[in-house]
């Protein structure tokens, strides 16, 4: 600007530019300040754990098709019979305590986006491994690359996501065996945000770290984790050679796996919270004592994703009171072992962004708020069990996972929020609003959220009437038109399209 | 369930009429219990009922109403099983006197998940909704090649075809196995199921199945249609 201004600064331009800024500051993951909602005491904790190494003892767990695992497994004391293995009581336990970090640093591309997982800390990522999309013309379809983009891009403008997360769609368009270099190139690409690597083979895996050397460097990434990727336990009691493999490559590169135990509880694990837990614990056990033998020290968290299958129809069920149970325990848990805990998401059963997936969500996150969740995968997005991610849920997953940031900061008590001064001033009779304490906190003091619509009938009436979904349409439409990607050095850029079109012709596409 | 938990246990199967017996005997499928199914398909075999007889009017009459009732909510997943295996129970004893026969089975069907997808939970559960209904069942389990498959399909020379998967980086094998049969001209020597939760009724048709089953029930009520349609058109 030139020559001096005619006006005072402030005013209406002022304002408006302040308020369209996000008064809330961007911080790389949530820091926690209320306590853990201890669901059993530790009594009925320590039966849990008397039980699952009596699991691990007794039963055993399949290593299937993977010698490597075995091998180890072996050497370390474990009784292996075929595929089964069977663990002397606590030795999981004591392999996993001596060597695996409380918590570690995920690198980003961007070192401001960095995320601790473990701790007091919860990092938010969103829905993950959807083959469907609701998309915002409200068709279900295959997802597509450009769907995937398209959630990489939302998930990187949303200050309540703090990480890119995986395979946030499937894109089915890509041929089978090459989709991963799209995947991962999209993350770095569209997003600085850490993100997840290919599990779905361990020469995938390899190309995600060879991909990542690019982007960190070899050496930085051997004495440091810029991967946290998803090994699903094949429950009941059974780790295949396809996630072994994959789990694997990353340790042996330094870079972190969530174990989890994938549970349709009925089907995939017995019919209680107690014995579900038992299960899930054993199976995160042998899984992580599995990793921390192939590399001692490498990051490795205690994964549960647990729902309830109906007895009635066989259908997954998701938001009601057993799953929530079951994460809390299993939240316990990682803290007793020690290690980071990863769970919840905005899960759900509803075929579209209605009330049956907003409460059934919101009973999920609140659960994984309270229990204690490290790392929150499936927290924007998730649909019909997984089966879909929706545009207009992903918007409304955003709004709680914001919120989520607000409660877990708990009850600040310094001299300002104790409010005497407004207390004092105020007194009895007249209002607050204009109260001097007020004028000095009132854009900061309530979470505002984002969709929903509290004004007067009248005026709900006369702006269409929309409902939430539609609302979050209109949001994610905005979002999409206004997405402005992160700098990226273009030699960074063009190695990486390098390394992928000299991969990518190496073998011909192939479907499986 | 046990015979404790019923006050009428001196019922004897024996001892009643053909029509009391078969309605009998649709309670005991229903109620899931085996041995009286077994017990109550050779007392009617014994009063020279015919094995296809008592297949439709005691088996698979007491089976379409476990169906019916589960479709409803009324029966739950569990309950369906053990009556589909007290079916089984049934089905032992009549198969060979069908074959001997030369009654037409109700059908028989290869099913197995294909080549990387080790998870078997739904299709095991639609091979025994399948030998509720009925079906012979040779079930190859799990991580099937073409070759697996076309190896079963020729020594159980099965009517049916049912290929199952639950990755989306597995599903398109489905593709794989359908375009080796129509290279060998025997695609329409079998009717093609698929299923899966990432399948939908598009991808059954851009694979080049007969029919895409949402769940097992379903699967179980489509195939014997899609088998009756197939036969009728030949003839």
């Amino acid at each position: 600007m030139t020559g001096r201004s005619t006006r005072r600064s402030g005013g209406r331009e002022a304002r408006r530019i302040s308020r369209e800024v996000n008064i809330e500051q961007v911080r790389p993951f949530i820091e926690r300040k209320i306590p853990y909602y201890e669901l059993l005491d530790d009594a009925g904790l320590e039966l849990i754990e008397k039980n699952a190494d009596t699991v691990l003892e007794q039963i055993g767990i399949d290593f299937k098709e993977f010698p490597q695992a075995l091998a180890l497994f072996k050497a370390a004391g474990a009784d292996v019979q075929g595929d089964r293995v069977r663990f002397p009581r606590g030795m999981c336990r004591s392999i996993i305590q001596d060597s695996a970090p409380a918590e570690y640093v995920q690198h980003a591309r961007n070192p401001e986006r960095s995320v601790t997982i473990g701790g007091d800390r919860m990092v938010l990522a969103p829905a993950y491994g959807s083959p469907f999309i609701r998309d915002l013309d409200g068709e279900r379809r295959y997802a597509t690359i450009e769907d995937f983009r398209n959630l990489v891009k939302l998930a990187y403008m949303s200050p309540g996501l703090h990480h890119s997360g995986g395979t946030v769609c499937e894109p089915v368009d890509v041929p089978v065996n090459k989709r991963h270099f799209d995947m991962i190139y999209s993350h770095i690409k569209y997003s600085d945000k850490p993100f997840m690597g290919s599990v779905t083979s361990a020469e995938r895996a390899q190309d995600t770290v060879d991909m990542v050397k690019l982007v960190f460097g070899e050496e930085f990434i051997q004495s440091n984790t810029v991967l946290t990727s998803l090994i699903n336990v094949n429950s009941p009691m059974t780790f295949d050679a396809t996630m072994l493999g994959a789990a694997t490559v990353y340790a042996e590169n330094n870079q972190a796996t969530l174990i989890s135990p994938f549970i349709l509880a009925g089907a995939m694990s017995p019919v209680t919270v107690a014995g579900t837990v038992t299960q899930i614990l054993a199976e995160a056990l042998a899984g992580m004592a599995y990793i921390q033998l192939v590399r001692p020290g490498v990051p490795v968290v205690f994964g549960t994703f647990a729902a309830a299958v109906s007895m009635q129809s066989g259908a997954p069920t998701f938001g009601t009171p057993e799953p929530s149970k079951i994460m809390y325990l299993a939240a316990s848990l990682a803290r007793r072992l020690g290690v980071p805990f990863r769970s919840g998401g905005g899960l759900c059963g509803s075929k579209i962004a209605d009330a049956q997936a907003a409460y059934e969500s919101a009973n999920t996150l609140q659960t994984a708020a309270l229990c204690g969740v490290n790392f929150m995968l499936h927290a924007a997005g998730w649909l019909e069990g997984g089966l879909t991610v929706g545009y207009e849920k992903f918007i409304m997953d955003l709004d709680q996972a914001n919120m989520l940031q607000v409660l877990l900061q708990g009850v600040d008590l310094s001299e300002n929020e104790q409010a005497m001064s407004a207390l004092h001033e105020v007194g009895p009779g007249s209002h607050f609003l204009g109260a001097s304490h007020t004028q000095a906190n009132f854009e900061t003091a309530f979470y505002r959220s984002t969709v929903a619509d509290n004004n007067s009938f009248e005026q709900w009436h006369q702006e269409g009437g929309l409902d939430t979904a539609a609302r979050a349409n209109i949001i994610c439409r905005k979002m999409l038109d206004s997405y402005q990607a992160p700098a990226m050095e273009p030699a960074l850029d063009e190695a990486l399209i390098e390394f992928i079109g000299q991969r990518k012709a190496q073998f011909d596409d192939r479907d499986y | 369930m046990t015979e404790e938990n019923y006050d009428d246990e001196e019922i004897i199967l024996s001892e009643l009429d053909d029509e009391e017996l078969v309605l009998q005997m649709h309670d005991d499928l229903y109620d899931g219990m085996r041995e009286e199914i077994i017990e109550g398909t050779e007392i009617l075999l014994a009063r020279n009922w015919s094995a296809e007889r008592v297949l439709n009017e005691a088996l698979v009459a007491g089976m379409t109403i476990v169906g019916v009732d589960f479709r409803d909510g009324i029966l739950f997943v569990p309950e369906v099983l053990l009556a589909a295996n007290a079916m089984k129970g049934g089905m032992a004893i009549l198969k060979p006197l069908l074959v001997e026969s030369g009654i037409e089975p109700i059908g028989k069907m290869v099913i197995g998940t294909v080549k990387g997808d080790i998870h078997d939970i739904g299709k095991n559960l639609v091979g025994m909704m399948m030998e509720g209904a009925g079906f012979e069942v040779v079930d190859i389990g799990i991580n099937n090649s073409v070759e697996d498959y076309l190896a079963a399909l020729e020594e159980h020379k099965p009517d049916i075809l049912g290929m199952s998967a639950l990755l989306t980086t597995t599903m398109p094998y489905m593709k794989v196995v359908v375009d080796e049969l129509v290279r060998l001209n025997i695609r329409d020597d079998y009717v093609v199921l698929v299923g899966g939760a990432p399948l939908n009724e598009e991808f059954g048709h851009a694979v080049g199945a007969d029919g895409y089953c949402r769940d097992a029930a379903q699967a179980a009520q489509m195939a014997p249609l899609l088998l009756h349609n197939r036969r009728a058109s030949r003839g």
